[in-house]
């Protein structure tokens, strides 16, 4: 029994001091839409780097940005502007950095989308979030309630969507028949339903969930990355890291990871646009 | 040592438990000066509209608390006696072992199965627009205190005495009413403790609900729709939380809801205690 308690006693020790010797852990928090860029940069990192090892956390661009000014985080991740308020309370002391952009997509379930739902206009998009439009039929889809998925008022996305359909980032969605959270919940949500609309970055459509051209007529835009290079689609945005300006130099030589060849070459591959 | 040990650590906890709602108070403190006790009767929360109404989160913490009970237990009681009474003594311990792994299971994973299994059966069974709602979190809670009423009715109904048996079925009383005249009201003061702890657990579980109810601030219409999405105090806070800045309003309001939270279920924890104590004293 003794001998046991001082084997673990050394392994806890050994680790210890293995730790101390070399090993930095940085934390990254915030937005799910950067997440899947930082995440896969931070593997690629570590096996650059094989002493840096940085976690990643989701929870929303609010939470990302919360993290900064709580000194909860290292990177913060954001997938929409820092607002009047939260600046105030950053005090300038938070750099931001523009990794990448994508499109904020206006997503419905297959069965809409192949029922006859293709595009939608803006107006069309705010009516049926304030709850003015409640059946598919009225949009020329199939006889089918509209189950409208609002998201989480710290989500980036929610914040960009919101101001770009229903003119304030923090208008009341009066129509919403349910709350999601992370961009994982809100697709899940989208696939198991054959009467869903919600929205969520361009990178996360796939076959269950379908983005639907947004403008009037023959003038409505696809969520696609070419849209959002050329600017023509209505709803989309920069995503961010937040790194503050006092950070440790690993936290900064990652953020720069992130803007190389390497770290953009990373952001396209998961579905957004490269800025550099 | 020992002696010293045991007493710094009864210390200890009480200093926790102390500080913990010493800090709940402080910091929800500029909420209740504010909003004072009129924001337990608005349903309206739009932390960006700086409207805080506490209404429609504790109607929900109330539903789910109630579904899961009502539920729990009569199956809880009902098995503890089946397995005491009934089961010979190895499947009666097998019965045991179930229920107390059952109690081992995180909570994020009964939300988990409460998202793939339990969402997609109501929505398709009911032909409900989503199947999240208050019933999916009631039933999902219900499974979760389980444990805890048929552990504790267990170990009440074993604590009845030989004497007591030997002397109803001297009585010629047959099972059923050897069961409602003598075992349960025996093993009730235990049974009771169960109950409030369970209660006390379903109202504070945050995860599993969290994943189902459908977070939607508002009161169902009418108050008794459980197949609508609504929102509990838990799954506020752990929704809104993390963006809610330290020292802002919001975070004060979300800590109003803990303090409330915690107040029911540090007087429900103590319901639970002072009862089985009286009962101790009584016998």
């Amino acid at each position: 029994m003794k001998g046991i308690a001082y084997f673990i006693l050394a392994i806890i020790l050994f680790g210890a001091q293995a730790q101390m010797a070399s090993a930095i852990t940085l934390h990254a928090a915030g937005s799910t839409t950067v997440l899947p860029v930082v995440s896969t940069a931070a593997n690629v990192y570590h096996r650059l780097h094989p002493n840096v090892t940085i976690t990643v956390s989701g929870g929303g661009s609010g939470v990302g940005i919360a993290s900064m000014i709580q000194h909860t985080a290292d990177i913060g991740m954001a997938s929409r502007d820092i607002d009047a308020g939260e600046a105030a309370r950053l005090g300038g002391k938070v750099d931001v950095l523009t990794i990448a952009k994508d499109a904020v997509a206006v997503v419905v379930s297959k069965a809409v989308y192949v029922g006859g739902v293709h595009q939608l206009s803006l107006k069309q998009i705010a009516d049926i979030y304030r709850g003015k439009i409640k059946n598919w039929r009225t949009l020329g889809g199939p006889d089918a309630q509209i189950f409208v998925i609002d998201k989480e008022a710290s989500r980036g996305t929610r914040h960009v969507f919101a101001e770009a359909v229903l003119g304030d980032a923090h208008a009341r969605a009066a129509g919403a028949s349910v709350i999601s959270g992370s961009n994982n919940e809100e697709q899940a949500l989208v696939a198991h339903s054959d009467q869903a609309i919600g929205m969520l970055s361009n990178a996360w459509l796939n076959d269950a969930v379908r983005g639907l051209a947004v403008g009037e007529g023959d003038k409505a835009v696809l969520p696609d990355i070419e849209h959002v290079r050329d600017g023509s689609y209505p709803i989309s945005r920069s995503l961010h890291v937040l790194l503050p300006k006092n950070a440790s130099a690993e936290a900064r030589d990652f953020a720069d990871f992130l803007l190389s060849k390497q770290g953009q070459a990373i952001v396209r591959k998961s579905g957004y646009l490269s800025v550099r | 040592m020992l002696n010293l040990w045991m007493r710094a650590s009864a210390w200890i906890s009480l200093v926790v438990v102390i500080l913990l709602l010493g800090f709940l108070v402080q910091q929800s403190w500029p909420y209740w000066q504010q909003y004072g006790l009129g924001s337990f009767f608005s349903g309206d929360w739009y932390p960006y509209e700086s409207l805080f109404g506490l209404a429609a989160a504790i109607i929900g913490s109330f539903w789910a608390a109630l579904i899961a009970l009502a539920i729990a237990i009569p199956t809880g009681i009902a098995a503890a006696v089946m397995s005491t009474e009934i089961l010979s003594r190895p499947w009666r311990s097998l019965s045991r072992s179930g229920m107390e792994l059952l109690a081992g299971i995180p909570s994020v994973v009964y939300g988990l199965l409460g998202l793939w299994i339990l969402l997609p059966f109501l929505q398709s069974s009911l032909h409900l627009l989503t199947g999240h709602n208050l019933l999916a979190a009631g039933l999902l809670l219900s499974v979760m205190v389980l444990p805890t009423i048929m552990v504790m009715a267990q170990d009440a109904l074993s604590e009845v005495s030989a004497g007591q048996r030997d002397a109803a079925a001297s009585l010629g009383m047959g099972w059923s009413e050897r069961l409602w005249r003598v075992l349960l009201p025996q093993a009730w003061p235990g049974i009771r403790s169960g109950i409030l702890l369970a209660l006390g657990r379903a109202l504070g579980e945050t995860m599993a609900v969290m994943l189902v109810v459908g977070s939607m601030d508002h009161i169902p219409e009418p108050f008794y729709n459980l197949l609508s999405p609504a929102q509990t105090l838990t799954s506020r806070i752990g929704r809104e939380i993390g963006e809610s800045a330290f020292g802002s309003m919001h975070f004060s309001a979300l800590m109003a809801c803990g303090l409330l939270l915690a107040s029911v279920t540090i007087t429900i924890s103590l319901l639970a205690h002072l009862r089985t104590e009286d009962n101790i004293r009584e016998t």
